[in-house]
């Protein structure tokens, strides 16, 4: 009796919070199939004749396709190039002990990024790189390398020591026992930290304010066109939310069991 | 182990050398932008930015050169100034500001460039053709900072489904309200938000005879008239607004009118097209048009450069810029845009009944009134406006929330008091 009520709780408990979770989301595709006057009416619930005139709108504009890529780009570009530099660095930290230097890394995601902008935006502007791709996936490394450094050091302690120790046994190098074996072992940590890396590059909304231009600006930045002095057009702010959320909804999707893989990875030894 | 030590010295002698001589050549680059650099606006996402950005290629053609426009909304326009001309930012050439919020913070900074040679200089530009209110708000320490390009006064937006006609005073207002107020209507919405509210409360402020300030520069919002316009704001929206009404500002009060669940409204003349768009409205057949309404001390609502146009000191495109706004704030493209619905500044356009023609006509008229009984301030005039409206705007609060407004008043009036001597030192630059 009593194990039926407490399984009966969680899974109440469970629902309660699946739906305050989930709510924002329905709300916003739901919104994204309304007028401006159906969405700031309460009484419209989920219950409405959808339009898909809000998806109409925002993909005939050239802007958001633009930025849509342009995210894209800056994303996918960051984080290959923050897993090349943190995953051969995390096998080092981890193999090595160098967690003074890992933690030097560290510092990276504690200061905060508002703080970095002035003096980015004064160096990068001296360099002539403001408004570039290169200046919005630099500032994206500086957050995706330490991010991807300390998922992955924890992966590679966790891995065990003898299987590299056996390939040196059989002539192969510190780096190749790297390559041949702990990177392919690895694999469920690195598409665990990379989706994170691209999750928060795709979000990241400061650096692309103050370091892009016109050409180059992302889809958080260009969400705010649809926000003017005095009016918002919610549809098609949540029509184009929407679409910016699609992508990385497919993809933690499809990455899934790599992730619960990867999460748990890193959590014990051995 | 001392070859690793050489090698590491030497790979660091050479990233900084590679580092210095990248920076050195980039620096050897600048101040010279090239044909293809482009004129660089910064403007805030309004349809006066919506209009302009769809004129561009004509003014592209007069200067041979492409003009980039990026649109934000007002904080992060804002935020992006902060970062990027503490930083001496070039690629910002033309500023779109808000006189009253920035303009003194941005002078004493040295961010906007000097125009009045410029301005006063060129006899076809005609600076005296500007309203006096907005005009003088372009001035800062003796030097014309910035060209106002859209202006603001509050309209009383009432539904003509409800009343006969519009209340004339506040007195009427408040009393109509109370008697619309049932359970399928609020008598009125209004802005409720700490800070958002101060802006629109000053014609209240005003229409009772109080200001932010006294004539001798210390705080006015103790005074009798400001604590009666702060009891009547309160009692306002306590007793005929929607619930939450303090978390409110235009974002949320406006739906709320144009959804039909209010029956008086009172916000900027210049959001009149929401209540008109059937996508937004549906309200647009029953909305009518009334000038602010008079309180003790008459009808004072504000009018105010809510936007204006300023050239970034460190520009390195000034010339471009200049004519960039000589361009846009010029008589021929003021009239322009204000007959597409677009309030402007100039005098002569608003005495063109053509320019008046694209508004409804009691809007028209309304506008007129108050353009011509306006004050030029809606905020205090200070270098930290936002803390400042965040002082003035605690009593507003305390009143929408039915408490008693006088000891709030007090206290907000002792600290303000202390915030201008704080704020005036500051000033002396």
């Amino acid at each position: 009796m009593n194990r039926t009520l407490w399984t009966a709780l969680r899974a109440l408990a469970i629902t309660v919070v699946c739906l305050i979770i989930a709510m924002p989301v329905v709300w916003m595709i739901a919104a994204a199939f309304k007028t401006n006057v159906q969405v700031t009416d309460p009484t419209v619930g989920l219950v409405f004749s959808p339009t898909l005139e809000n998806f109409r709108t925002v993909l005939a504009d050239g802007e958001i396709v633009r930025s849509l890529g342009n995210s894209a780009l800056v994303g996918i570009v960051s984080t290959v190039l923050s897993a090349l530099i943190a995953v051969p660095a995390a096998w080092a930290v981890g193999r090595f002990r160098m967690h003074s230097t890992g933690s030097l890394v560290l510092v990276a995601r504690i200061v905060p990024a508002i703080s970095l902008l002035v003096p980015w935006y004064y160096l990068f502007a001296q360099l002539g790189l403001v408004g570039s791709y290169t200046v919005l996936v630099l500032s994206h490394m500086f957050v995706s390398v330490p991010l991807i450094l300390w998922i992955m050091i924890g992966f590679f302690e966790g891995l065990p020591i003898e299987l590299e120790e056996a390939g040196h046994v059989d002539g192969l190098t510190a780096f190749g026992a790297f390559r041949r074996i702990a990177l392919p072992l690895a694999a469920p940590g690195t598409a665990t930290a990379s989706v994170l890396a691209f999750i928060f590059s795709w979000n990241n909304f400061m650096f692309a304010l103050i370091l892009s231009d016109e050409d180059t600006k992302t889809m958080p930045v260009t969400l705010f066109n649809f926000i003017s002095y005095a009016s918002t057009d919610w549809g098609g702010l949540m029509a184009a939310a929407t679409l910016m959320t699609l992508p990385v909804l497919v993809a933690a999707v499809l990455g899934q069991k790599y992730l619960v893989a990867g999460l748990t990875a890193g959590a014990t030894k051995g | 182990m001392s070859d690793i030590q050489l090698n590491r010295r030497a790979f660091g002698r050479l990233l900084a050398a590679g580092a210095g001589a990248a920076a050195l050549s980039a620096c050897g680059s600048r101040g010279t932008p090239g044909p293809d650099t482009p004129l660089r606006i910064s403007a805030i996402n309004h349809v006066w930015s919506q209009a302009v950005r769809q004129r561009l290629p004509e003014f592209e053609e007069t200067i041979g050169r492409r003009v980039s426009m990026q649109l934000l909304t007002a904080d992060q326009l804002a935020s992006s100034y902060n970062v990027k001309l503490n930083a001496s930012a070039t690629d910002i050439d033309v500023m779109m500001v808000r006189a009253l919020q920035e303009q003194l913070l941005f002078a004493r900074n040295g961010w906007l460039a000097d125009l009045t040679g410029l301005v006063e200089g060129d006899a076809a530009f005609d600076w005296a053709d500007f309203q006096e209110a907005p005009r003088d708000r372009s001035i800062t320490r003796g030097k014309v900072l910035s060209v106002p390009v859209v202006t603001e006064r509050p309209a009383l937006y009432y539904r003509k489904d409800l009343v006969s006609s519009p209340p004339a005073t506040l007195d009427a207002l408040r009393e109509e309200a109370f008697r619309l107020t049932s359970r399928d209507l609020f008598g009125y919405v209004g802005r409720g938000q700490r800070s958002g509210a101060v802006t629109q409360w000053s014609s209240f402020l005003y229409s009772f005879g109080g200001d932010f300030t006294t004539a001798d520069g210390g705080s006015g919002i103790g005074s009798p008239e400001a604590v009666a316009a702060y009891r009547f704001y309160g009692e306002l929206l306590d007793r005929a607004g929607p619930p939450g009404a303090t978390n409110m500002s235009l974002e949320q009060a406006m739906p709320i009118f144009a959804q039909g669940k209010a029956a008086f409204y009172i916000d900027a003349d210049a959001i009149y097209s929401n209540f008109l768009d059937p996508t937004i409205s549906t309200v647009r057949e029953q909305v009518g048009f009334a000038p602010f309404p008079a309180g003790p001390a008459g009808s004072k609502p504000h009018n105010i450069p809510s936007w204006s146009v300023g050239i970034n000191a460190f520009s390195l495109l000034r010339d471009d810029a200049w004519r960039f706004i000589q361009w846009i704030s010029g008589p021929r493209m003021v009239t322009e845009l204000q007959a597409a619905g677009i309030p402007g500044a100039r005098a002569s356009a608003w005495a063109d009944p053509a320019t008046l023609a694209a508004f409804p006509a009691e809007l028209a008229e309304s506008m007129r009134i108050n353009a011509a009984n306006g004050i030029g301030h809606d905020r205090p005039e200070v270098i930290q406006v936002g803390r400042a409206r965040d002082i003035v705007g605690r009593p507003l609060v305390a009143g929408i929330i039915g408490q008693d407004v006088a000891p709030v008043a007090a206290e907000a009036h002792a600290e303000f008091a202390d915030f201008l001597v704080r704020d005036n030192r500051q000033q002396e630059f």
